[in-house]
């Protein structure tokens, strides 16, 4: 078997980057490990408008669980803070506000835009496990598949490595080594039923006794039903642990539990090599601070089935050729993950005291511009924060 | 370190932080390769405590 290119995960690193090569009249397949693509969800599904800005793609009822207006913070001293009136969310990271957008389905999207990249023309193997990358003389040039107990080797000129946090192709063409631990956020989700929340509104929960090293998030996913789950980084407990703390005394009940790790480290060194591209989670496209990656993922793995087509077409998929997918999407979002890893670091820094009193700061300023005689008061009284703020700049 | 698959949900959190690279997933499983050295770092990342962890929180 000989393909332009094979694309190795077929999710939406997977799905976009070989639907963006099939309409550019490349030869794709793609091989997704599960039997079914788009479970188990791994994801509460918050998304930007971005993300169909992207795609060139009507957002859809059948996938749209809910259209999002607004988010509140919750302080660990239970003060609220409405992110979207005070435009806390990182504008100028070229991080979209995730304050407004949608909360999709993702089992539904995903296999949506599997179907889409299938109508295109690609062909797609589930069941199909990538075991090793066949190297000849130093470049890739296909893959080692196992699929129902049978291993088959299937060449292309590009392999694209969309397969997730483990990120195993990655590091069989030597781009990516193991992860500490205190960049993954261990994530665990209920979708519940019966919990009485706007259905318009985000919320976020934050203290070392809800999630520590992340935090706990509720998503409505419209008037059924809610993703209420929470990410942490920490060696006392488990995610699972703190899932079922929080809802131990919500009278709503789980229909669906979701886990995962999402790599919170920033973009991997380097993203290419000869014949293999590296996109979505597999690359850290994802945002340190919020863990997501949807936004992100898509406009990268559409730059990557670009840039496939653009090699196929000038038949050199050499490391300098493939070199330009990782220009691109560096130019697009490396310099908003990398200040936005910055914040998490500070941010880990914080004790529950801190994000108390700085969520004091906010909402006792509210009506009043941020004065700068109000902020050196404020950090007068909170040298700690100030020797935090001075160490981050 | 001891992997109990009654409690995986075969996420591969653990696998991203392998140092040794010895944790495998298969489509439904974790393959461990020998070579532990009991780092604790899967049990860290693990959302189900399904490496190690003593307590029970189910
Ligand atoms: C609990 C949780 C909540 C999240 N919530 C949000 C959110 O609200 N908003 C947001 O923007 N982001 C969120 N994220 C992050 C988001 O889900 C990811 O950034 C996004 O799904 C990454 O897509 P991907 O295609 O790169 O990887 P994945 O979605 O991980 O897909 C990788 C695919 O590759 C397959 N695969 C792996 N190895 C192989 C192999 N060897 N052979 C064949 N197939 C293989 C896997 O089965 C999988 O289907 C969340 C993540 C988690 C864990
Ligand atoms: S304890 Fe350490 S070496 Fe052993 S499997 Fe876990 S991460 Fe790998
Ligand atoms: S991190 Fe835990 S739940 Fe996830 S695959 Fe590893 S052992 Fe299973």
């Amino acid at each position: 078997m000989k393909y332009d290119v094979i694309v190795v995960g077929g999710r939406i690193g997977g799905s976009v980057s070989s639907l963006i090569a099939s309409q550019n009249d490349l030869d794709v397949l793609m091989i997704e490990k599960r039997q079914e693509i788009g479970t188990p969800v791994q994801c509460a599904g918050g998304t930007t408008y971005s993300t169909f800005k992207t795609l060139d793609m009507k957002p859809k009822k059948k996938f749209i669980c809910s259209e999002i207006k607004g988010a509140m913070a919750h302080a660990p001293d239970g003060r609220e803070i409405n992110i979207f009136e005070y435009g806390l969310m990182v504008d100028n990271l070229n991080i979209e506000s995730p304050s407004k957008g949608y909360v999709l389905d993702r089992k539904i999207f995903d296999k949506h835009l599997a179907i889409q990249s299938a109508k295109a023309g690609t062909d797609i193997m589930v069941k199909t496990t990538a075991k090793d990358l066949i190297i000849k003389d130093g470049r890739v040039c296909g893959v080692v598949a196992k699929h129902l107990g049978k291993t088959m080797e299937i060449h292309a000129d590009i392999v694209i490595a969309a397969d997730g946090v483990e990120s195993n192709i990655a590091r069989l063409a030597g781009l990516e080594n193991p992860k500490k631990p205190k960049d993954i956020g261990s994530c665990a989700q209920f979708e519940l039923v019966g919990l009485d929340v706007d259905p318009q509104w985000l919320h976020f929960y934050f203290g070392r006794e809800i999630a520590p090293g992340g935090y706990l998030w509720i998503f409505p996913k419209g008037e059924d039903s809610a993703n209420l789950g929470l990410g942490v980084r920490s060696s006392k407990n488990t995610a699972y642990h703190y899932l079922k703390k929080f809802t131990a005394n919500l009278d709503a009940t789980p229909v669906e539990l979701n886990i995962g790790g999402v790599p919170l480290s920033g973009p991997i060194g380097k993203t290419f090599t000869d014949g293999l591209m590296v996109v979505g989670d597999a690359a850290g496209q994802v945002d340190p601070i919020t863990g997501g990656g949807i936004h992100i993922v898509t406009s990268c793995a559409k730059i990557a089935g670009e840039v496939a087509a653009e090699a196929i077409k000038m038949e050199d998929t050499s490391a300098k050729t493939l070199q330009r997918y990782d220009v691109l999407w560096r130019d697009k979002f490396e310099d908003g993950l990398k200040t936005s890893l910055k914040y998490r670091r500070a941010a880990d820094k914080l004790s529950d005291k801190d994000m108390n009193a700085l969520a004091e700061y906010l909402v006792t300023n509210h009506s009043e511009k941020f004065s700068k005689l109000g902020a050196v008061k404020f950090l007068g009284k909170h040298p700690h924060l100030l020797k935090l703020i001075k160490e981050f700049l | 370190m001891e992997y109990k698959a009654d409690r995986c949900g075969y996420c591969a959190a653990c696998v991203a932080v392998c140092p040794h690279e010895i944790l495998k997933q298969d489509e439904n499983e974790i393959i461990i390769i020998e070579g532990c050295d009991d780092c604790g770092k899967c049990t860290i990342v693990c959302p189900l405590g399904a490496l190690n962890q003593e307590e029970d929180y189910l």
